[in-house]
C-alpha cells in the first residue's frame, strides 16, 4: 500500500482544485451547531473542526430524495426516460465508521439486480476518508473490529498529524487522483508519519467511554426471537424516524409518483424508515409488525442478526448518531449489553 | 451503464379484462415489445410490479402458467388506492410491468408426484400459476394427479369459474372441490370451511405434495390438518403476502427475519417457514 | 436527592397498594446528563426512578398510548409538562380520573450535549446540586459548575411554570419563576426582518429537514389517529424532501396545533438537525396573546383552545 504526505497549509488549495474539477461534498457547519455533508464550491466552505456530521454521508450514493424515472403516458403509448445523474463526484472528510457503512451498503445495492442509481453514484465518487481526532462519548466503532483511523474501504485516507496529513492509497481511484494532483502530495518524512498515525490510532482507541461487548449477542437472536426484554425497550419510542435517517448504513425506501401534468410525472424513491407505523402496513389492513415492539425489534435483529446473515457484513458501525439524536435515549449499546445478559442468564 | 435500471417498468397494454366477482378483476397484458416476454421467463409462483403511472406500483402474482402463451395475467382485487385505479383500467390502456421476481413453485422436486391444491378467495390466484403448469400439454405426463380444492365466502366471491367448472374438470386425472362457507340458494356443492372439507377429503399424504394458499387464518387452519394428516413438513408448500415495494431485496420493506419475501419468498415449505420468525 | 427518594416512595406507595397499573417516569440514561422514560409496573422497580436537570423529556404524551389500560397511570411532570396534561384534559384526550400527576417543581433543564462536551467522556454521575445560579454536576471524576443561563435550554430561561400547574402529588419544594430574558425576544428578532429576509431564514432551516417526524411524533397534542401527513389517499403532502414540501410540512404543523401547542418545547429539543421550531409556535402563541389575550395553553385548567371558540368581543379585522 502507498502513501503519500499532504502540508496542511495547503489542503486548501487542493479542495479548492477538487472542487473545480469535481461535485466535491465536504462537511458544513450551519447555524452553529449543524455539521452536514455538502457540495461546497471551495475550502472556505468546509468545516473541518468536527468530530462527525449529524448525519452521515450516504446521502451522496443514497439520496434522501432522487428522482428514478420521468415518464410520458398517453393512451397510446408509454415512455420512459431513466436519470442519469452521477457527475464525478469526490466526497472529503469521511469517517472511517462512515466509510464502513458505505461497505455494508454496498452489498445491499449490488446482488442479484444492480441498482443503477446507487452503482453509478458509487463507480462515479472518490472516497477521502479523514482519521478521527477526537472520540465522543456516543462513539464505539471499536466494537465492529474498525477503529478511528482505519481508512479500509476509503480511495485515500488523510490522517492529521500536527502539521501534515498522512494519506494512505488504498485504490486505483485514489492513486489517480494522486497523480492528477501530484503536486500536493509529497513523500517527506513518510516512514515517521507511518509510525505517528500508528501511535495515533493507539491512542484514541483508549479514549473510548463505551466499551461494547457484541460476543454472544447474535447468538441470542439468532436462538429467540420472542424475548420479554422487548417488552420492555420498546415503550419509550417514539415511532419517529431519526435513528433510520441518522444511521449510515440504513437503506430502506419508497417508491411513489408524482404527477406533474396531464399526462406526465415523475417516479421517485425517498428514505423510508421500519419505525413509521405504515411501514409494512397491506392495502387491505393487515399489519405484520403492528406495533412499536414489533418494529423496535426487527430494527435492532436487522442491525445485529439480519444484516450479518445476509451479507456478512455488520450491520451497525458503531457511528453512534442514533444515540446522539434519539429524543428518548434508546442505545443501541445498551441494548447489546442487556442482550448479552439474556444470553448469560439462559 | 446500469441500463435499464431493474426499478424501470416495461410498457404493456392490458388486452383482456374478466370480472371474476364483485372486487376481484383479472387483467391479461402483453408487452409492447414482444422480445420483453421472449426473454421474461416467468416461472410458476413468481410476482411481478404493475405500474399505474400517476398512482405508483403494486406487486401482484402472476397467475398464468408460462405455459399458456405469451402474455401474462393478473388477478387483483380491489383493496387499496392503486387497485382502486387498476380496476378503473379498460382495455387497450397502458401500463407498466417489471419482473419476474421472487423464488417459484419447486416444480422439479414436485414432478412424478400427485399434487393437492388449497386455495380460498382471492388466494387461488398466485397458485394457478401452477395448476396450468402443471396441467399443461407440455408438462401433464410429469406430474400425478391433481386435485384442487377451493372455497370462497359466496358463490359471488368465487373467482376462476370459468376454470373451476369448465376448464379443469375436464383435464386429464383432475379433480376440483369447491366449498361455499354458508349455504346459498341454488348451490347445490358443498359447503363449510376449507380446512374442513380438507378433512373431510382426508387427502393420503403418500407420493403428495400440497399446495396452499389462502388468508392468514385460513392457512393457520389448513397447516393444522394437513399436519393431523401426516403430511410432512417438506411435503406442504405455501406463498406469502407481504407488502413489497422494490421488488428487487433493496428497500428493506418485505423482511421475515434475515429473509426478504422478494427474493427468499414468496413461495415457501412448511419447514422454511417454522424456522423464519412469526412476523407475516 | 430528596426529591428522588420521596419520588420513589410515593411511586412506591402507589403501586403497592394497587392505585396506579404504572408510573412514567425518568430514569438512568446512557450520557452523563441525559435520561430516559422508564415504565413501571411493580413496586420493586421504583429504585429505577430519578430527577434532576437531566428530565427534559415530556412524558405526558405518553399517557395517550396508555389510556385504555384498566387501571390508573401516574406520570411525572415538570412545568411545562403538567401544561401539556391540562390541554389533553381539555381536548379529551385523557380522563382526569384515569391520571396520577406527579408534579415535581422544576430548577430547570441543562441541554446534555453542553454537559458532555465540558465533562470528562469517561465520568459517571453520582449526584447534582443546584446553587441558585448555576448547577454543580458531581462525577466520579470531579465536580463541574455548570451558569444557568449558559447551558439551560433556552425554554428554561423563560420559564413561566416552574412548578406543575396541575398535580396530584407534589414532590419538592417550589421553585420560582424565569425571565433571563423576554420570552418571546427570539420573536421579535425575526419579526423586525423584512419578508424576504424572513422567508430566506425559513428557506435555510426547512432545507435541513429530514421530515423524520420526531416534532410530531414527540408533541403532545399532535393526537390525530391518522395524521394527515400520513395520508395517501390524497396525499396532501408528497414524501419528497424537498424545500417546497418540507415548509408545507412544518407550516401546516403549527397552525395545526396552533391554540393547542402549551410550549413545551420538545419539538425543538428532537430535532436532529437544529430547526428551531418552537420559534414557529412561539410567534403563534405571541400573535395569540396579542390577539385574544389568553395566556399559555394548559397553565390554567379549563382554558378552552383560543381558536376553538369565539367571543363576541373577539377581534374582527374585516370590517
Amino acid at each position: 500500500m502507498d502513501s503519500r504526505v499532504v502540508n496542511k497549509g495547503q489542503l486548501p488549495e487542493l479542495l479548492d482544485k477538487l472542487a473545480r474539477d469535481y461535485i466535491l461534498v465536504a462537511p458544513v457547519r450551519e447555524e452553529e451547531t449543524v455539521t452536514l455533508f455538502k457540495q461546497v464550491s471551495g475550502a472556505n466552505e468546509v468545516q473541518l473542526d468536527y468530530t462527525n456530521s449529524d448525519v452521515s454521508p450516504k446521502g451522496c450514493l443514497f439520496p434522501q430524495t432522487e428522482k428514478t424515472i420521468s415518464y410520458t403516458y398517453t393512451g397510446d403509448t408509454l415512455e420512459m426516460k431513466e436519470t442519469d445523474d452521477s457527475p464525478k463526484t469526490a466526497i472529503f472528510g469521511v469517517r472511517p465508521c462512515d466509510i464502513k457503512a458505505i461497505l455494508a451498503l454496498d452489498p445491499v445495492f449490488e446482488g442479484k439486480f444492480l441498482d443503477k442509481y446507487y452503482l453509478e453514484k458509487r463507480e462515479n465518487t472518490v472516497i477521502i476518508g479523514l482519521s478521527c481526532t477526537t472520540i465522543l462519548s456516543t462513539c464505539f466503532c471499536t466494537a465492529f473490529n474498525s477503529g478511528p483511523c482505519d481508512g479500509k474501504g476509503a480511495d485515500l485516507m488523510f490522517t492529521e498529524l500536527g502539521d501534515k496529513y498522512y494519506v494512505e492509497i488504498n485504490t486505483e481511484k485514489g492513486k489517480d487522483l494522486v497523480e492528477a494532483y501530484g503536486q500536493y502530495f509529497g513523500k517527506e518524512d513518510i516512514d515517521k508519519l507511518a509510525k505517528a498515525k500508528e501511535e495515533q490510532a493507539k491512542k484514541l482507541e483508549g479514549q473510548f467511554r463505551r466499551k461494547v461487548d457484541l460476543e454472544g449477542v447474535k447468538q441470542v437472536l439468532d436462538e429467540n426471537f420472542e424475548l420479554p426484554y422487548w417488552d420492555k425497550v420498546f415503550r419509550k419510542c417514539l415511532g419517529c424516524g431519526i435513528c433510520t435517517y441518522v444511521c449510515p448504513t440504513c437503506h430502506c425506501f419508497d417508491i411513489f409518483d408524482f404527477v406533474t401534468g396531464e399526462v406526465t410525472g415523475d417516479r421517485f424513491r425517498c428514505w423510508d424508515s421500519c419505525m413509521f407505523p405504515e411501514f409494512t402496513l397491506m392495502a387491505g389492513g393487515h399489519n405484520p409488525r403492528p406495533s412499536q415492539k414489533e418494529r423496535v425489534r426487527n430494527r435492532f435483529m436487522h442491525k445485529l442478526k439480519y444484516h450479518l446473515d445476509r451479507y456478512n457484513l455488520d450491520g451497525c458501525v458503531g457511528c453512534g448518531r442514533c444515540i446522539s439524536k434519539c429524543p428518548v435515549n434508546i442505545d443501541i449499546t445498551q441494548i447489546i449489553k442487556d442482550l448479552k445478559e439474556v444470553g448469560q442468564n439462559a | 451503464m446500469h441500463n435499464p435500471s431493474p426499478l424501470t417498468p416495461y410498457p404493456a397494454t392490458v388486452t383482456k379484462i374478466v370480472d371474476e366477482t364483485g372486487d376481484v378483476k383479472t387483467f391479461t397484458v402483453e408487452f409492447d415489445d414482444p422480445q420483453v416476454m421472449e426473454d421474461f421467463g416467468n416461472k410458476p409462483g413468481q410476482v411481478a410490479q404493475l405500474s399505474v403511472f400517476g398512482e405508483g406500483e403494486a406487486t401482484i402474482s402472476i397467475t398464468s402458467a408460462p405455459t399458456r402463451g405469451k402474455f401474462l395475467e393478473f388477478s387483483v382485487r380491489r383493496v387499496g388506492r392503486l387497485t382502486n385505479v387498476l380496476h378503473q383500467i379498460e382495455v387497450g390502456q397502458k401500463i407498466g410491468v417489471r419482473g419476474p421476481y421472487g423464488n417459484w413453485f419447486p416444480y422439479e422436486m414436485m414432478k412424478g408426484k400427485d399434487l393437492f391444491f388449497v386455495g380460498g378467495g382471492i388466494a387461488l390466484a398466485p397458485i394457478r400459476s401452477l395448476i396450468d403448469f402443471a396441467l399443461s400439454d407440455q408438462y401433464r405426463k410429469d406430474f400425478g394427479k391433481v386435485e384442487i380444492l377451493y372455497g370462497a365466502r359466496s358463490y359471488l366471491d368465487l373467482c376462476f369459474k370459468h376454470d373451476l367448472f369448465e376448464r379443469w374438470p375436464n383435464c386429464p386425472n383432475t379433480k376440483v372441490y369447491t366449498t361455499l362457507d354458508r349455504p346459498e340458494e341454488g348451490w347445490d356443492g358443498h359447503v363449510g370451511f376449507v380446512p374442513n372439507y380438507v378433512e373431510e377429503v382426508n387427502p393420503s399424504p403418500n407420493n403428495k405434495v400440497a399446495i396452499i394458499c389462502g388468508p392468514p387464518i385460513m392457512i393457520k387452519f389448513t397447516l393444522a390438518v394437513m399436519e393431523k394428516l401426516k403430511f410432512a413438513d417438506e411435503q406442504i408448500i405455501t406463498t406469502l403476502e407481504m407488502r413489497m415495494k422494490c421488488g428487487i431485496g433493496k428497500c428493506g420493506r418485505c423482511n421475515i427475519g434475515s429473509k426478504y419475501v422478494c427474493i427468499d419468498g414468496p413461495v415457501f415449505n412448511l419447514a422454511q417457514l417454522k424456522e423464519l420468525p412469526p412476523e407475516y | 436527592m430528596d426529591v428522588i427518594q420521596q419520588l420513589r416512595e410515593q411511586a412506591k406507595k402507589l403501586l403497592e397498594e394497587k392505585k396506579v397499573e404504572m408510573v412514567i417516569g425518568f430514569g438512568e440514561g446512557t450520557e452523563l446528563a441525559r435520561t430516559t422514560p422508564i415504565f413501571i409496573k411493580s413496586p420493586e422497580e421504583v429504585s429505577d426512578l430519578t430527577w434532576g436537570p437531566f428530565c427534559a423529556n415530556n412524558l405526558v404524551k405518553y399517557l395517550i398510548d396508555y389510556r385504555n389500560l384498566p387501571g390508573k397511570v401516574a406520570v411525572v411532570v415538570k412545568g411545562c409538562d403538567s401544561r401539556s396534561v391540562n390541554r389533553l384534559l381539555e381536548d379529551n384526550q385523557i380522563d382526569r380520573e384515569k391520571v396520577i400527576v406527579l408534579g415535581v417543581p422544576c430548577p430547570g433543564q441543562l441541554d446534555w450535549h453542553i454537559v458532555a462536551a465540558a465533562v470528562d467522556p469517561a465520568a459517571n454521575l453520582k449526584g447534582f446540586s443546584d446553587d441558585g445560579e448555576s448547577f454543580t454536576i458531581n462525577t466520579d471524576a470531579g465536580d463541574y459548575k455548570f451558569d444557568k443561563k449558559e447551558t439551560m435550554l433556552h425554554k428554561c430561561l423563560v420559564c413561566e411554570n416552574p412548578n406543575p400547574v396541575v398535580s396530584d402529588i407534589t414532590i419538592g419544594k417550589g421553585q420560582t419563576v424565569r425571565n433571563y430574558e423576554d420570552r418571546f425576544a427570539e420573536v421579535k428578532t425575526l419579526e423586525q426582518l423584512g419578508t424576504n429576509e424572513r422567508s430566506a431564514f425559513w428557506d435555510k432551516q426547512f432545507d435541513r429537514c429530514l421530515r423524520c417526524y420526531a416534532c410530531r411524533n414527540v408533541c403532545t397534542v399532535c393526537t390525530c389517529r391518522l395524521c394527515v401527513f400520513d395520508q395517501m389517499q390524497p396525499a396532501w403532502v408528497s414524501k419528497r424532501n424537498n424545500l417546497s414540501e418540507n415548509t408545507a410540512f412544518h407550516l401546516i404543523r403549527a397552525f395545526h396545533v396552533a391554540g393547542r401547542c402549551v410550549d413545551c418545547g420538545e419539538c425543538d429539543r428532537v430535532c436532529p438537525v437544529d430547526i428551531p421550531l418552537r420559534k414557529l409556535n412561539q410567534k403563534i402563541l405571541k400573535d395569540l396573546g396579542d390577539l385574544f389575550d389568553t395566556p399559555t395553553p394548559g397553565s390554567e385548567a379549563g382554558l378552552a383552545s383560543p381558536l376553538g371558540e369565539f367571543t363576541t368581543g373577539d377581534p374582527e379585522e374585516f370590517n
